[in-house]
């Protein structure tokens, strides 16, 4: 009988015997038993040709002793998995952004960069946020009709911004904004004018903070929802040297200015000045107009402190507000106990204690773990833990705003870095405004317009001034809290 | 100013000059023999003429008017010697008059009167052959004057000399006469070298004789490098007729391997089956995968590599993006590519070939499903680019994907079986016997698999039946478009430069079916490349093609022009076809015209042929870049990828780098991909770099990142073991497969939105018919791996060269097996061995010298 060798894998099967009368199958099955390849999977190749299992081995001419090739395998067959998965690119597109790690850049409709900017910065504001979404459709009586529209734009352009991946474009917005304030509405040589992002900034705020005022279901004890978030109390104590009145005053702002002179090279300088004041009124005890000094402390902090620096002056000569280059530098992580007032230092010492304590215990353990070197892979995480102490404060913060059922949240007066609006260029009405904000995730991303880009953290705090790159203007922070 | 020794010289010649016109014979005698022996005495430094010649300047009138007077005898023959010597220096220019009073003289001893004579007079003589060429007279008396001087020159190792002057009489078989065991190897050398510089034919005379001398001597492994140039399978298999040592033969097939041509052995050529058998399986490169595994066990780089391991993206700050927690399928499939790219031929990698049940949760061992639609496709053929030439293993692996109820995955099987067939051929012809049937199936991508795979698996085969198989399929007008494009290049890769007819005219009526929708389609242009690929390197032989090609829709008339040129003349270095080429560059051209891409690829496929042209080109293109429309600029990339392939010149690689950032993203996608090609298999440390910071800059921009990602697989090609070089055996041979496959990927890549970032990315697959290992692997007798040190620098070009001059620079020694990059040239630092092949690439048997002697 004829024998053939049959080449399977690696392995070479000698001397199979080909019965030559049977068909084909039968030589499969013979090899079925030598290989345990079933005989519908096995594939023997013949000269540039396949065993079929019916053919004729005459035909085929099979010689003595010749090499034949066998492919096949026991091997399950692959088959794909019931639930496939799942790619980026068929999802819709608000699960995108999940993906991507930030939310969408804003186009710029023909220099609303400004208007750009500062919509980022208070988007990462989740109070804000949370605000606007309990804003009733209607229209309430107390509320404007343009101020109703405006809120509403702002509440539509947040959720947009929440479920878009692409660039969206603000337009419904912009029309709002124009009518509310037709001063964002100059038009130069046919184009729409850069604006001062601080005015917009200030403006849509005002106009939110009296439409979302005790809109939240008609209680009276929220009064003023966004008082809460962005709202600063200041006790002023107006001194005249001239005829020693006295008198104090309290009054309630959205914003610290941040005056720069020449004796301020960082915020906390600046915000001091700020602070201080010298305006001329008439004092009744002499009669006429005199110079009155005015000191304020802070007296309720807010959950985001906003700080405005006042970069821009009104040049008289060249009829526009000019900048000031100077560099003044600010922290990422801001401390105002010293800009309260006594009251209110005394409500903060017992957060304050308790945050030290925290922090120190994490420095504390980190300490102690030296001494014992056994378990070096737990400080080896711990290290890396501390280095990222202001992330996970921030986490933790986080979390005990969502539990607020527990413990209430305390001030510290301690504040971390947010968001940070900058502006490039000589003046106010000119030049481009970005937004650099940090995102939940602890990343910061710079938003120019329509594209974001990731920065790293150490950049965010070199946007202080002192040459033409952008430079600081309005600065957010986040309060840090304690539970209590 | 002269010395009283200058004027006692001075005198005397005169006084000979004198004499010379004497009436006496006897005296005129004397005064010649004198004056001859102070010229041949008269030894003087090479920069200033000597002496007696200067003196008896003044007087070569006298001399010239005096012979003219005489009458005939031998006198006047001895004064007419020393004539032709003074017009070495005096005859007015043009006027040859050193070879006339030559003719005219005794013909003495040629040699006696100096190298400088003999120069001038061979220079003269190639004057006056082609005067007497364009007046059609005799030259029987030049021709008996060139003998002399060949001879005069073998002797005296000037052989460039002798050569030159034989080509300009066009005699050169007169050469192999007078080459003799001394210095046939230098004279060979110049005639190979200076071929290349050879307008056609004489290109191939030159070649010739330099194979007839190479076998004269029995340097049968030049002859046989000479053979496969010319492609003359006459004469490869001359070679093993003459040769009768069977060790020898088994180097020739090694050679024959590493060029990739389908060559049966008969037994004249080898009488002994068994010896016979083992050759076919060198040629068949059966166990090219063992020595590449060989090698990387040497280097220590078994262990499979990851595509992170690739992207390293802990080493970019910020900017990665953080591990998205939902799959990105474009992202996925560039995975896919780095892997099957960086695993190459490795048998093993951490995707595709993990075990499946010890994979936790079916996460990475359903690789395959990560993949979406025509992805799919691309994964499962990764896997035969994983187990690359492993034909057995490589079989067994893919099966399990043929029984699947997925198209795609069923394509990418088939495409997979191609691929571990790429450049290895067995007996059994498992290629053909499992693809054959599903070209012919109902899925148009499913047969574009099968299809595929054949052209892969047979590029070069010229096998009747797999053309019996796919030329219907071009006449059968239901045939959709992309099946019919991958046919055609199937077709063209199979029969690669065989000029076939048949093809030819199946290619061209798909050509002239095509409506003119399809027409406008990229992968029509498939069409016109499988046309083009069937006269890859053949020249003339294009031109009643291209003839046919002038009655092409206008569509697509220019476009198959400028392929076909390109294609024939590939790898020639004709620099009038490369003017041709850039003056249809220089063209504005409207919108919709198409056919500049082909030609900025030309002007590259053209000059890659020798270093200076391939410089030259590279300045060219930069010109393109800045004067070009947008078309030019987007395929100056790919030409350049062409020019460097596999070898990253830093000028190449900056000015990749600024194009990889253009606005135009097509440019830059472009740039980005030949960024890889350049870099590819040279793990180049640069090029990784700039490619990880594209990585973070495109980072948001999928297709521009796909690019990247593709990038930096083919840097990381084989882990740095393969090369995509289609040069090799000191660049000195064309593999025609190889660079089929580049040109293929290279006008996919003209087309980048359809093909690799479309659907059709399989095409990416095509580059595998240019991986080579970039290796010196050194066997013993017996074919086993044998460690021996070798000095490896950089090549030194020693054509025409005196004496035995330094073949490397700058050399380290290292142990056998060892890596060659590009430029790099390698020699044995022993003399206990004698290599059987001339140039040290590849596979290279050992002989042991039997003169060695062990020093003690």
């Amino acid at each position: 009988m004829l024998t053939v060798s049959v080449k399977w894998q690696k392995k070479v099967l000698e001397k199979v015997e080909v019965d030559t009368t049977q068909p084909p199958y039968v030589f499969k099955c013979q090899l079925f038993d030598l290989t345990g390849v079933p005989p519908e999977r096995q594939k023997i190749m013949v000269k540039g040709g396949l065993l079929k299992d019916d053919a004729d081995w005459t035909a085929i001419g099979v010689k003595q002793g010749q090499r034949l090739m066998m492919m096949g395998t026991a091997d399950e067959i692959v088959k794909a998995p019931e639930k496939g998965p799942v790619f980026v690119e068929d999802l819709p597109e608000e699960e995108q952004v999940a993906a991507v790690g930030h939310t969408a850049g804003l186009l710029n409709l023909g220099n609303t960069c400004y208007m750009n900017s500062t919509v980022q910065c208070l988007h990462s504001v989740p109070e804000l946020k949370s605000a606007l979404l309990k804003y009733p459709s209607e229209r309430r009586n107390e509320v404007d009709q343009t101020s109703h529209m405006l809120t509403a734009a702002t509440r539509e352009l947040f959720n947009e911004l929440d479920k878009s991946v692409k660039a969206v474009a603000p337009m419904q917005f912009w029309m709002v904004l124009r009518k509310k304030y037709p001063q964002f509405g100059q038009m130069h040589n046919g184009y729409f004018m850069q604006q001062d992002a601080e005015e917009c900034w200030t403006q849509l705020l005002y106009t939110l903070s009296q439409s979302l005022r005790g809109s939240s279901s008609g209680t009276s004890e929220n009064a003023d929802a966004l008082k809460d978030v962005f709202g600063i109390e200041l006790l002023s104590r107006v001194h005249c040297q001239e005829s020693g009145e006295e008198s104090s005053e309290a009054e309630s702002v959205y914003s610290l200015k941040c005056h720069i002179s020449h004796e301020v090279n960082h915020m906390h300088e600046g915000l001091k000045h700020g602070l201080k004041s010298e305006l001329e009124k008439a004092s009744p005890a002499l009669g006429r107009s005199a110079i009155f000094l005015k000191e304020s402390r802070i007296n309720a902090l807010p959950r985001y402190l906003t700080v405005q620096f006042v970069r821009f002056f009104w040049k008289r000569e060249s009829n526009q507000k000019a900048k000031i280059l100077r560099k003044v530098d600010y922290p990422l992580e801001l401390d105002v106990y010293d800009l309260c007032s006594e009251d209110l230092r005394k409500q903060l010492e017992a957060p304050r204690k308790l945050l030290r304590d925290e922090e120190g215990k994490k420095l504390g353990l980190k300490g102690k773990e030296k001494a014992d070197s056994k378990d070096t892979d737990v400080k080896m995480t711990d290290a890396e833990g501390s280095s990222t102490a202001s992330g996970e404060s921030s986490k933790a913060a986080t979390l005990s705003d969502g539990a607020p059922s527990d413990k209430e949240a305390q001030l510290t007066g301690v504040y971390e870095l947010v968001s940070v609006l900058t502006h490039k260029g000589r003046s106010a009405d000119s030049g481009h405004y970005v937004a650099w904000v940090k995102q939940e995730n602890g990343k910061w991303i710079e938003f120019d317009d329509d594209s974001p880009i990731p920065q790293r953290e150490e950049d965010i705090v070199k946007l202080s001034g002192g040459g033409d790159w952008h430079m600081a203007y309005i600065c957010m922070y986040k309060a840090r809290t304690v539970p209590m | 100013e002269q010395s009283d020794e200058d004027l006692a010289l001075k005198q005397q010649l005169e006084l000979y000059v004198e004499r010379v016109q004497d009436a006496d014979p006897g005296l005129q005698k004397a005064a010649l023999e004198s004056m001859r022996q102070e010229i041949r005495t008269s030894t003087s430094s090479m920069t200033s003429v000597p002496k007696p010649l200067k003196f008896l300047r003044p007087h070569y009138g006298t001399l010239k008017a005096y012979y003219e007077t005489m009458g005939d005898s031998d006198l006047k023959k001895y004064l007419a010697d020393i004539l032709s010597v003074l017009a070495l220096t005096m005859s007015a220019e043009g006027e040859r008059e050193s070879l006339k009073y030559r003719l005219l003289g005794s013909e003495g001893d040629i040699g006696s009167w100096g190298h400088e004579y003999v120069r001038n007079l061979a220079g003269e003589i190639a004057q006056e052959y082609a005067k007497r060429q364009s007046e059609e007279a005799g030259i029987d008396d030049l021709m008996e004057l060139v003998q002399q001087i060949v001879a005069f020159h073998m002797k005296h190792n000037a052989e460039p000399e002798a050569v030159d002057l034989l080509m300009e009489v066009e005699d050169l078989d007169l050469l192999i006469e007078h080459v003799d065991n001394t210095n046939f190897k230098r004279t060979c050398l110049y005639l190979t070298s200076a071929a290349k510089y050879l307008p056609g034919p004489d290109d191939l005379l030159v070649l010739d004789i330099a194979y007839m001398i190479d076998i004269k001597f029995e340097e049968y492994a030049n002859a046989l490098q000479i053979a496969l140039y010319l492609d003359n399978l006459q004469y490869v298999k001359q070679v093993f007729t003459a040769c009768d040592d069977v060790l020898r033969k088994k180097q020739f097939c090694y050679i024959l391997g590493r060029q990739g041509i389908t060559f049966e052995l008969d037994e004249e050529m080898c009488a002994d089956d068994e010896e016979r058998y083992a050759m076919q399986d060198i040629i068949n490169n059966a166990k090219l995968s063992e020595g590449y595994l060989a090698l990387a066990r040497d280097i220590e780089v078994m262990e499979a590599k990851s595509p992170e391991d690739i992207y390293k993206a802990h080493l970019l700050d910020g900017r990665a993006s953080a591990g998205a927690s939902v799959d990105s399928a474009r992202q996925n499939l560039a995975a896919t590519f780095v892997n099957a790219f960086v695993n190459a031929g490795f048998g093993q990698d951490k995707l595709m070939t993990v075990p499946s049940d010890a994979a936790t949760g079916g996460s990475s061992g359903n690789w395959l499903f990560k993949n979406k639609e025509h992805g799919k496709a691309s994964a499962a053929a990764s896997l035969g680019m994983i187990l690359l030439w492993d034909v057995d293993s490589g079989l067994a692996q893919i099966d399990k994907y043929f029984h699947s109820n997925d198209n795609y995955v069923i394509a990418g099987a088939l495409l997979g079986v191609g691929i571990v067939n790429c450049s290895v051929k067995n007996d059994c012809d498992p290629a053909l016997a499992l693809l054959a049937d599903y070209v012919d199936k109902e899925d148009p991508f499913i047969r574009i698999g099968a299809i595929m795979g054949l052209g892969v698996a047979y590029a070069g085969a010229q096998n009747e039946q797999i053309r019996g198989k796919l030329m219907p399929i071009l006449s059968d007008s239901k045939t959709p478009l992309d099946v019919v494009a991958f046919t055609s290049i199937s077709l063209g890769l199979i029969y690669v430069g065989s000029c076939n007819e048949e093809v030819a005219q199946a290619i061209i009526f798909a050509l002239m079916d095509r409506s003119e929708a399809e027409l406008q389609d990229p992968l029509t242009k498939f069409l016109p490349l499988g046309l083009g690929l069937l006269y890859l390197g053949k020249q003339e032989s294009v031109e009643a093609t291209a003839e046919v090609s002038k009655t092409f829709n206008e569509k697509i008339r220019k476009y198959c022009d400028m392929t076909l040129l390109s294609c024939a003349y590939a790898g020639t270095g004709n620099v009038l076809k490369v003017q041709n080429l850039l003056g249809n560059c220089a063209q504005h051209l409207e919108k919709g015209e198409n056919y500049q891409g082909p030609a900025v690829l030309g002007i590259a496929m053209v000059s890659m042929a020798e270093e200076l042209g391939l410089d030259m080109a590279i300045r060219t293109l930069e010109h393109l870049l800045q004067y070009g429309e947008q078309n030019i600029r987007r395929s100056v990339p790919l030409a350049l990828a062409l020019l460097c392939i596999s070898n990253p010149k830093v000028n190449v690689m900056d000015t990749l780098s600024r194009l990889s950032h253009d606005t135009d993203s097509e440019v830059a996608s472009a740039a980005i991909i030949s960024l890889g090609l350049i870099g590819a298999g040279t793990n180049n440390a640069r090029i990784a770099g700039m490619l990880r910071n594209l990585s973070s800059y495109y980072y948001k921009d999928a297709t521009l990142l796909f690019c990247v990602r593709l990038a930096q697989g083919l840097v990381h090609l084989g882990k740095g073991l393969l090369t995509l070089n289609p040069y090799h055996s000191d660049r000195f041979l064309l593999s025609p497969v190889a660079l089929a496959g580049l040109v293929t990927f290279l006008h996919a890549c003209l087309e980048m939105k359809a093909m690799v970032l479309g659907r059709y990315h399989i095409v990416l697959y095509f580059l595998v018919l240019a991986m080579q290992p970039r290796m010196l692997m050194t066997v013993d007798e017996n074919l086993k791996p044998l460690s021996v040190p070798v000095r490896v620098g950089q090549a030194v070009d020693v054509v025409g060269q005196a004496g035995r001059p330094k073949t490397i620079t700058g050399f380290q020694t290292h142990s056998t097996p060892v890596l060659l990059a590009a430029g790099d040239r390698a020699e044995l630092a022993t003399e206990k061995y004698i290599p059987l092949s001339p140039i040290l690439e590849g596979f290279v048997i050992l002989k042991e010298n039997p003169d060695y002697q062990e020093e003690s």
